[in-house]
């Protein structure tokens, strides 16, 4: 064999060795194992298992609950919570769209509802509906 | 099980049959025979997704429903055309070969890593923060609104979805939904094994065109699929693994073009300039560097500039104007390019945006960039090959010096986006790897598809420097 050939064959061996590494079978096992477990799940409930509502799990509890219960026709969601992260609006946006949403603004648009996050009740409106986690609120 | 399975099975049916209508489509792209097998799968596959998102697109601007309607009446429409357009060229079969114990060997490794992709991506429902906050959640908005809604562009409190990317990969995830008949972002990953299968399609199918070996080939496709900082779970339903795909398209459509390997190299470059520049910004930037190129590596020959030029820029053009079309002129706001003439502040951020690239990569990576060196040192000079890995050379550059401009400094875009961008580039730095190799593996003689398509040339000369193998134009 000649010396290029052999150079390169010990080359690929050290690379398909080093990415043999990075995937390593102890998470492939794990991933394996999740997907048993929550396969049989509704698609909601198999976000909340995963990677994407890790950050605050009862979060996305909140978020998905509020979703299920906003009016047809709401033009919009006011989310409050106490600690605004771009992980909560990124979260928040995706799971409400098509329905546009703001993180904790200062004013929130006209015809809009509010979904507190926590125990906070916004003064001057009316508790719509109680979520796992906070509340719906709309204005009088 | 029957919640997941069942979309899983129904995503799959949906996959295969746009794949088979790009297959269809792919007549107008390659030339007929075994020869180009592989190549064609993998550019219908891409085919078959453009018509899928073009759909989406057309029924928008035709206030219609997207669906299996728009997407059944444009498949129809582009297999006709290509049917009437299609390669009159066939390449020759080439004698069949027994399947070596090496190839069967290095085949394994090869769908162990398909395999083991699959297991990454389909664990959840897709959760990257550039899915979920960008391409996933325009997708989702565009699917339940059936039309682009103007906001997406114009308010500031959806600046985080970066109004400024192109809309190709969320009109096919809209596209996709829209066949499936609801929005479910974890059968959906299945896309992303596809992807990557089409990729290593076209890698083994363009390597072996080139005159490589069988084991040369099913190990650099093995190699590839192996490889977890493109293929991984966190990748998954982001823009890197569609742009890889389009990269390599491009780049080895570029090679096919300047070595005029077959009649339909330049509709591919074609497509595969559409692909980049609807995918991601920088695939424009992809378009205009292999343009570049392509005028200084054809500087020797006569007939590339105009027509090559062309298939490169026209259809780039078209996709950035429908874009502007759509959304008007957008900046790229996490960019400040005032830094481009302002020297004294820019030098720094250079300096920055290396010294954390390179502080903050990983002692495996060094490893792997030692390993990559020794490979490309024992392979010989191919002009095919130098000109992919010029074409990622410019990539990385400019995936590490962009930082230099961030408005948000440079080690925050290194931190976020440097090591994952520059995966992308990793079938682009394979196939030119493997091309440099070819000389050391070919195809046995008298049973490469190019020998056995008439070329005049050996299948590592074919590799090594540009040249045009011939082929047949029997039968029609």
């Amino acid at each position: 064999m000649s010396g290029r050939r052999l150079s390169a064959l010990t080359a690929s061996a050290v690379l398909f060795l080093l990415f043999l590494l990075q995937n390593r079978p102890s998470e492939v096992l794990r991933r394996v194992r999740v997907l048993q477990a929550t396969a049989s799940r509704e698609l909601a409930l198999r976000r909340l298992a995963g990677s994407g509502a890790a950050f605050d799990r009862a979060y996305f509890v909140f978020l998905e609950s509020a979703r299920r219960l906003v009016p047809a026709g709401t033009p919009g969601v006011a989310i409050s919570v106490e600690q605004p992260t771009t992980t909560a609006l990124y979260l928040a946006s995706y799971v409400f769209a098509p329905v546009p949403v703001l993180l904790s603004p200062r004013q929130v648009p006209p015809r809009w509802i509010a979904a507190v996050y926590g125990a906070r009740q916004p003064v001057g409106w009316r508790e719509i509906a109680a979520i796992p986690g906070g509340a719906l609120y709309a204005r009088p | 099980m029957s919640a997941f399975v069942l979309p899983l099975a129904a995503l799959a049916a949906i996959l295969l049959a746009v794949g088979a209508v790009g297959f269809g489509a792919a007549v107008a792209l390659v030339p007929r025979g075994t020869a180009w097998r592989a190549d064609r799968l993998a550019w219908g596959f891409g085919a078959g997704l453009a018509i899928l998102a073009g759909s989406v697109a057309l029924a928008f601007s035709m206030r219609a429903a997207p669906g299996w309607l728009p997407f059944l009446v444009l498949a129809t429409v582009v297999v006709s055309l290509a049917r009437v357009l299609r390669i009159r060229e066939r390449a020759h079969p080439a004698p069949v070969r027994r399947l070596s114990a090496a190839s069967k060997v290095l085949f394994a490794i090869l769908i162990a890593g398909i395999a083991l992709y699959a297991a990454r991506a389909l664990t959840e429902p897709m959760w990257a923060n550039d899915f979920v906050a960008v391409w996933g959640f325009k997708g989702k908005t565009f699917f339940f609104e059936r039309a682009v809604p103007e906001r997406l562009f114009r308010w500031l409190s959806l600046g985080f979805s970066h109004p400024e990317y192109p809309v190709g990969l969320p009109f096919l995830y809209a596209g996709i939904a829209f066949l499936l008949g609801r929005w479910d972002d974890h059968a959906m990953a299945l896309l992303f094994p596809f992807l990557q299968a089409a990729t290593l399609l076209a890698l083994f199918g363009w390597l072996r065109r080139r005159g490589a070996s069988r084991e040369l080939a099913f190990g650099a496709a093995g190699l590839l699929s192996f490889f977890e900082p493109l293929y991984r779970a966190f990748t998954t339903g982001m823009a890197e693994v569609p742009l890889s795909f389009g990269l390599l398209l491009l780049g080895t459509s570029v090679c096919d073009r300047l070595d005029r390997t077959d009649r339909g190299a330049s509709r591919r470059v074609a497509v595969a300039s559409v692909i980049c520049t609807a995918t991601k910004n920088e695939g424009l930037y992809f378009v205009a560097v292999a343009l570049v190129l392509a005028a200084i590596f054809s500087l020797a020959q006569r007939g590339f500039a105009a027509r090559a030029a062309a298939m490169l820029a026209l259809p780039a053009a078209l996709v950035v104007g429908a874009h502007r079309l759509l959304r008007g002129s957008l900046p790229l706001r996490d960019f400040d390019f005032s830094l481009l003439v302002q020297p004294g502040a820019l030098a720094p951020r250079v300096k920055e945006s290396i010294a954390v690239a390179v502080a903050e990569t990983p002692v495996a990576a060094w490893l792997g960039v030692a390993a990559l060196a020794a490979l490309l040192l024992a392979g010989r000079d191919s002009t095919a090959g130098n000109r992919l890995l010029v074409l990622a050379a410019c990539g990385f550059a400019a995936y590490l010096l962009l930082p230099a401009l961030s408005v948000r400094g440079p080690a925050w875009l290194v931190g976020t986006a440097f090591f994952r961008t520059v995966a992308g580039l990793a079938p682009l730095v394979v196939a030119g790897t493997g091309a440099r190799l070819i000389p050391l593996w070919p195809e046995p003689a008298g049973s490469s598809p190019d020998a056995a398509s008439g070329s005049a040339r050996g299948p590592a000369a074919s590799a090594a420097s540009p040249g045009p193998p011939i082929l047949s134009t029997q039968g029609s």
